[in-house]
């Protein structure tokens, strides 16, 4: 990853924020400067939900060489208790534990290593509460 | 809108497969030299290139549009159209358009992919990222593969379907690709074999995602008054629709995932412009680079009903010659999927079984033939109709 792309994704991927539009009352993700459903430029930026529940998980064995140390690893689609879905790794399991609706709560971890001397991707996965 | 016709007068298509010896220009040459033979016209009446490439023009290939003109000779302008994986049918649309408008009368489109030169699996894994939200989906871990897996496990829940219904859709697509000559795997493989096999993002195993290939595919397009101006032309097929819808990129901003809003979209603009419903096409050729892509495929585009779609397979009712007759080529289970080549390729079977020169393939009875070609999964999906009634030859 380009240190320019990691030092602009800084706040939404460390922090895992969103926005939420003062005009239409909706939350979304990620940060954009217009709201996604009204257009409104009335939005302040709004601190995810750090627990939630999977909807959809399954292994991943195969993906970019900068990710692969982790690999096989598990992906999931979790709807946070805002109601925002998002995409994330679910860590610290096994496969044969996860069901649909597991709760899950979000942690910071390593994401990415670009070989021995590039930059580490940092950004939020979930683990099982 | 403009009344004005479109026809294909002539294709060209490679081997798919895994082609070492190759120039990726050579590879997309040879297509596009065959297609302008075929249509029979003299290569100085083509007046644009339009083509389609996932790869070209990055990690390393140069732009194979311009080295293709030259191996062709050909003065042309050459433009590159990016619909992710589905640039060949993007390309085709685009060249449709611009024949529509009037102020083109006979357009080369090609779509070309040589991926055999990218021996890690991870680069190609990256490209396809770019198919996808690649900052929060693709960085955050997921893949086409895992994706694809979410859309199985939603559909199964929600309509039943079952891991047999599910095979059935490679099983038909590969004993078909055995009669098809450029095809990548031309055998059959037992729903056991499919069924057995290991899974690599559960629901989806081993053998289930279509490879990734070498190949080229070209077609020659041109109005109705360049047909009339041109006697030579031997064989034409009439394209009577062709349109384009997309939804959100990312499946966690969708409201369900059992079901492709960019197919059912482009479907509906599709059908109203050839004046015709689904239940006219007698052949289509869809996108099934998973099982699940072409039961989507085929209930989206008002096939059968909404849940329907694995049943309806299982039962024999999207072999050749029945209801209806789904990727009858072996589609890119079989063919293999070179992804700009493959809008294209499609295009060419459906014009292969109108000029009834699919041999062991053929379906008897054809009155309309449809192609669903897919970006990622599903942010961007292009439908081409193509009419064989007498009126419009």
């Amino acid at each position: 990853m380009e240190p320019p792309k990691i030092w602009r994704e800084r706040r939404e991927k460390y922090l895992a924020l969103g926005i939420l539009c003062h005009e239409c009352k909706k939350k979304s993700f990620p940060i954009t400067q217009y709201c996604p459903y009204c257009s409104s430029e009335n939005i302040v930026e709004l601190k995810l939900a750090q627990t939630g529940k999977i909807l959809h998980f399954t292994r991943v064995s195969q993906t970019a060489e900068e990710m692969m140390f982790y690999a096989p690893y598990i992906i999931g689609l979790v709807e946070l208790d805002d109601g925002i879905k998002v995409t994330g790794q679910i860590t610290d399991n096994k496969l044969e534990k996860l069901s649909e609706g597991t709760k899950v709560r979000m942690v910071f971890r390593v994401l990415s290593k670009n070989g021995e001397e590039g930059l580490i991707g940092y950004g939020f996965k979930f683990v099982p509460i | 809108m403009s009344k004005r016709e479109v026809y294909v007068i002539g294709y060209g298509i490679t081997k798919f497969g895994e082609h070492y010896e190759l120039n990726p220009s050579t590879n997309a040459s040879q297509a596009l030299s065959k297609a302008i033979q075929d249509a029979k016209i003299n290569k100085d009446q083509i007046q644009s290139l339009y083509f389609g490439s996932l790869v070209s023009n990055r990690n390393s290939q140069s732009y194979i549009g311009a080295e293709a003109t030259r191996e062709c000779n050909l003065n042309i302008p050459v433009t590159k159209i990016d619909v992710g994986n589905a640039s060949g049918a993007g390309a085709f649309h685009q060249a449709f358009l611009a024949i529509k408008s009037g102020l083109l009368d006979c357009i080369a489109v090609l779509g070309t992919e040589k991926l055999s030169d990218f021996v890690n699996s991870s680069t190609i894994e990256k490209i396809l990222g770019g198919t996808l939200d690649y900052q929060w989906e693709f960085e955050q871990g997921a893949t086409v593969t895992s994706l694809y897996a979410w859309m199985t496990q939603a559909h199964m829940k929600e309509f039943n379907t079952t891991m047999e219904q599910l095979a059935s859709v490679p099983v038909k697509n590969h004993a078909n690709g055995v009669n098809n000559p450029i095809a990548q795997f031309r055998r059959e493989i037992s729903l056991k074999r499919f069924l057995d096999a290991k899974r690599i993002s559960d629901p989806i195993g081993r053998f289930d995602p279509a490879t990734y290939c070498d190949g080229s595919a070209a077609v020659v397009i041109a109005s109705k008054e360049f047909v009339e101006n041109h006697s030579e032309i031997e064989k034409k097929v009439k394209v009577i629709s062709s349109a384009q819808s997309s939804d959100k990129i990312a499946l966690h901003h969708r409201e369900t995932l059992s079901s492709l809003l960019a197919t059912q979209i482009a479907s509906k603009k599709a059908y109203e412009m050839a004046q015709i419903s689904s239940k006219d096409i007698s052949i289509a050729e869809v996108h099934d680079s998973y099982p699940i892509g072409e039961i989507l495929a085929i209930e989206n585009l008002g096939f059968f009903q909404k849940g329907d779609g694995g049943g309806a397979t299982i039962e024999g009712k999207t072999q050749i010659n029945s209801e209806i007759s789904v990727n009858t080529s072996g589609g890119l289970k079989a063919r293999g999927d070179p992804f700009g080549a493959t809008g294209i390729a499609q295009i060419i079977e459906i014009v292969q079984q109108m000029r009834r020169e699919a041999d062991q393939r053929q379906v008897d009875d054809i009155k309309y033939g449809l192609t669903q070609n897919v970006m990622g999964t599903g942010a961007s999906v292009l439908i081409n109709i193509f009419s064989n009634m007498e009126d419009d030859k």
